[in-house]
């Protein structure tokens, strides 16, 4: 007989380092041509940070995203940016990023406001003009980069942001992180009580990430979080025997594939973070960690018997079912 | 544009917040974007590790005279050759780049073997011997944890201990209306990437420089530093595109034993995990377990939680002392609970090392305080959504560790929102 | 052992070159002609990282032995783009955000080419299908399956411009 359940997963995933300092860095450099060179410690290992600093910086400097150049993970010429963990890289490099092209701006503007006898704060850079108080002006950004070097001003900019956190306290006590993202998934399982395969048919995940920069990356986050979390839930684990991994192949270690993808509905929620870039704080892990909870929860919402070991395997569901046969001793 | 002209300007607009292509994505999808194992360089050289097939022993000798004699072998490196400080850590340097005293998991690495070619690096590798004495060895944080247990890193087993208390549990406990206690244990897990790890090093203009899969090459520089015994700015590490991280690719894997090979021999160096070796050498997921008890008032308002964590993180620290930690910080769930008493523990073993993975141990106690939740709405007959929108932090909010909650705190949204969508599909019918 | 005369078409273009006969395919792509847009994942046929086309039908190139792809058509990642222009497929890929870290791209790709070739209009439980030997762990195989029909859809109007 098949079984359909509902469960519900919440979290909460605090941005960065735990009660420790994790500065981030980034030069910039707004070359003569208005292209732009950003050099960042921030290593993207495919969630996309390259993509969203290069959005930040174009945000900031109003030039398109074909017009940066990012640098990544290169010891030789970026700033240490700390590690791409903790979901804390459009966060805090992203800050980071954006400091480094304020200040490179503001060499421009100081330019201009010369030229336009304006304050610089009534100025802004966008689609290759300089604005005032949100007119365009006739003064194109090439002309004051070009005025700039003539005068021998360089227009770089660096930048660093370290999240304000403290320590904990004997008592753990403290300000560990300086923002936390959200989210809820609900699951839908269809649970087969003949061999207790779990199939998840539906997932809707909704992630409170601040501001999303790059909406298809943060979708993309969210769907690849959720079926690593299903892997987690009903699929994965390493063997281990007296200290050796036992099932060190993918034959023997069970991934989730393209046939247990369920339909996945990835809901941004945008409650924007004021210390973020542009709002952002991040969802990379946020993505994975309600999801093993929602199933399990779903699990035991289709049979009436809860599971308290992951992973929810079907010789753990079919023993469990025989045993309630026997004794009949339900959920709670 | 941010500030005065408050985003109006149309560039703005157009680039935050809209799904603009990945800036690498056309050298991936045609194939030339180079991953650190798709390098070569002229006269490059081929490198493996030889690891320990036994948890815990002490480690006598390495006779590799037979493997340097092999045809086509430029050298075979062990502990001794290790020019600066060989142990490396995230956070504490408890690991060896080459074992040197004790052997604590199988695949510690042992002996580094150099060659020309990958079939000389394969004779040379089973003509090692390696003499060691085994020692009694812990596979539990329960047994580590016990008196008497063998002392893995010379003191106690548990690497690190994190407390959190507020309010007064036991008072509360007793005022309750429903609490529930339960053991959850959650399984050890592999990262998995499709890469496995790579790298490739060599001496450019007297600059060590590595090209490698990596998720922090500034920590990487700082550890090849270190062990080469030469200053950071002697040493570059280029990122290479790196194939999925999760986590598993923040410890040192191919780094040191790359800078120390190309140092030593002077020409470019390859090495590349076989998937095998990727699955039995690097970092899982913490296996914890978590005793939990949550009470709550007719409502189905929380009043207290108790929570034991217990983390096993193997060999070695790695983020084990992170991951507990934030684990316990966590360990509420989004909810407002003004009463706590939560411990964790990261505890020594001779299993393999557990370190950083996607969530860093909430993922773990996620799994505990959901389970939880749904057991006290079942007590009380409240519905799932119900019990949480009751609990969840709301902008003012105060957390376990006393932190107020100020700004972006947009958990109730998410509620709502996955219940909306869920209801929407269809999901919810016949359920509640 | 000796070598033996390894002649194929890779990627259109004649390939005659002495070839140990135990390499596999995957080694003389990569090492012997400098394809390395071809992936190794797990060298077991477990992952679809090296998947090219033999005569159009996907193989993991970790369990070709090169002799059994002497005188066949080959088709890795790098013949995919036709002069310099992104196939539909590799553009589609690209706009609907199916590539993450890019390790399983080449040969999620091939994949894909292989099913579009045969059947130009897939339903998503067939392109999951075609796919369900190349292993992802970034991206929940959500985009990847909408970057197929894309694609589908793209190729299906350009066959009915010709």
């Amino acid at each position: 007989m098949k079984k359909r359940g509902i469960g519900v997963g919440c979290m909460w995933y605090g941005i960065g380092n735990t009660g420790a300092p994790n500065p981030a860095g980034a030069f910039l450099d707004f070359l003569e041509d208005g292209t732009v060179l950003v050099l960042t410690g921030c290593a993207d290992i495919g969630q996309g940070s390259s993509t969203a600093l290069a959005q930040i910086a174009a945000g900031e400097l109003g030039v398109n995203i074909e017009d940066i150049l990012v640098v990544a993970g290169d010891t030789g010429v970026s700033p240490d940016a700390g590690a791409t963990s903790a979901s804390r890289q459009t966060y805090i490099s992203g800050n980071a990023v954006l400091l480094a092209a304020r200040q490179a701006k503001e060499v421009l503007l100081q330019e201009a406001a010369g030229v336009l006898g304006a304050a610089a704060s009534e100025l802004g850079l966008g689609g290759g003009y300089v604005w005032r108080g949100g007119e365009r002006t006739p003064v194109t950004v090439k002309d004051i980069l070009a005025r700039c070097r003539q005068k021998g001003k360089l227009t770089l900019g660096s930048g660093w942001f370290n999240p304000l956190t403290t320590g904990l306290d004997e008592a753990g006590q403290g300000v560990p992180y300086a923002t936390y993202s959200y989210a809820t998934q609900v699951a839908e399982v269809e649970v087969d009580t003949e061999t207790g395969k779990v199939s998840v048919l539906r997932l809707a995940a909704a992630h409170d990430v601040g501001r999303a920069v790059n909406p298809q990356a943060v979708e993309g986050q969210i769907e690849g979080g959720c079926l690593m979390g299903i892997g987690y839930a009903l699929l994965e684990e390493v063997k281990v025997d007296r200290g050796r991994v036992g099932n060190p192949r993918y034959a023997e270690y069970i991934l989730p594939m393209s046939l247990d993808a369920p339909e996945i509905h990835a809901i941004i929620v945008e409650d924007p973070e004021p210390t973020g870039p542009y709002g952002a704080k991040g969802v990379g892990e946020p993505a994975l960690i309600p999801t093993a909870a929602a199933i399990a929860n779903a699990v035991a919402d289709a049979l009436g018997v809860r599971f308290y070991d992951l992973p929810v395997t079907p010789e753990k569901i079919l023993a469990a079912l025989t045993a309630e046969g026997d004794h009949k001793s339900p959920d709670e | 544009m941010t500030g005065q002209a408050d985003g109006k300007m149309p560039a703005v607009s157009s680039v935050i917040g809209r799904s603009c292509p990945r800036v690498d994505g056309a050298d991936k999808v045609t194939g030339s974007a180079l991953f650190a194992a798709d390098r070569r360089m002229e006269g490059m050289l081929y490198a493996r590790v030889l690891r320990s097939t036994v948890p815990h022993a002490v480690l006598r000798r390495i006779d590799a005279e037979a493997a340097r004699a092999v045809p086509g072998v430029a050298a075979v490196y062990t502990a001794a050759d290790i020019p600066g400080e060989n142990r490396v850590g995230i956070i504490v340097k408890d690991e060896p780049v080459l074992v040197d005293d004790r052997i604590r998991r199988v695949g510690d690495p042992l002996a580094l073997v150099v060659a020309g070619n990958e079939q000389a690096l394969a004779a040379a590798m089973s003509e090692i011997e390696v003499f060691y004495e085994e020692l009694p060895a812990v596979f539990s944080p329960e047994e580590a944890m016990a008196g008497g247990a063998p002392a893995i890193h010379g003191q106690g087993n548990i690497q690190s201990v994190t407390r959190i208390v507020r309010g007064d549990v036991d008072s509360a406990l007793k005022e309750a209306r429903a609490v529930i206690s339960r053991r959850y244990t959650t399984q050890m897990v592999e990262h998995a990437y499709l890469e496995p790890e790579a790298g490739l090093a060599a001496v450019v203009d007297g600059l060590v420089t590595i090209w490698v899969s990596t998720q922090n090459p500034h920590y990487d520089r700082r550890e090849v530093a270190r062990v080469l015994g030469i200053g950071q700015n002697r040493v570059r590490v280029v990122q290479s595109p790196t194939g999925g991280g999760f986590g598993g690719k923040l410890d040192i894997s191919v780094q040191c034993l790359l800078g120390l090979a190309a140092w030593k021999t002077g020409r470019p160096v390859r090495m590349v995990y076989s998937r095998e070796e990727s699955m039995a050498a690097s970092p899982k997921r913490h296996p914890c377990v978590i005793d939990y008890t949550s009470a709550c008032d007719g409502d189905g308002r929380l009043l207290a939680v108790k929570v034991k964590i217990v983390g096993d993180t193997g060999a070695y620290a790695s983020y084990g002392p992170a991951t507990l930690k934030r684990a316990a910080v966590h360990a509420t769930g989004p909810y407002e609970v003004p009463n706590v008493f939560i411990e964790s523990y990261c505890v020594y073993t001779n299993n393999p090392t557990a370190g950083a993975m996607r969530g860093f141990g909430v993922p773990q106690v996620a799994f505990a305080h959901e389970s939880q939740m749904d057991l006290l709405a079942g007590a009380l007959g409240l519905d799932p959504f119900t019990i949480r929108l009751r609990n969840c932090f709301r902008p003012g909010g105060v957390t376990a560790t006393g932190q107020r909650l100020l700004h972006s705190v947009g958990i109730k949204e998410t509620i709502d929102r996955a219940r909306a969508k869920a209801e929407e599909l269809g999901m919810l019918e016949g359920k509640r | 052992m000796k070598p033996f005369r390894f002649r194929a078409t890779v990627n259109g273009r004649p390939v005659d070159l002495p070839v140990d006969p135990r390499r596999r395919l995957l080694d003389v792509l990569r090492e012997d002609l400098g394809l390395t847009g071809t992936k190794e994942g797990c060298g077991e046929g477990e992952c679809g990282a090296c998947t090219v086309l033999l005569d159009g039908r996907p193989v993991n190139a970790c369990l070709v032995l090169a002799p059994e792809a002497a005188g066949c058509d080959i088709t890795t990642i790098e013949g995919v783009a036709v002069e310099g222009r992104l196939h539909p497929i590799q553009e589609a890929f690209l706009e609907a955000g199916a590539v993450q870290c890019g390790y399983c791209t080449p040969g999620m790709i091939l994949a894909a080419k292989a099913l579009l070739d045969k059947d130009p209009r897939p339903t998503d439980q067939a392109i999951k299908t075609a796919v369900s030997g190349n292993l992802c762990r970034c991206t929940g195989y959500v985009k990847i399956v909408k970057a197929v029909r894309l694609a589908a859809a793209r190729l299906a109007r350009e066959e009915g411009a010709v």
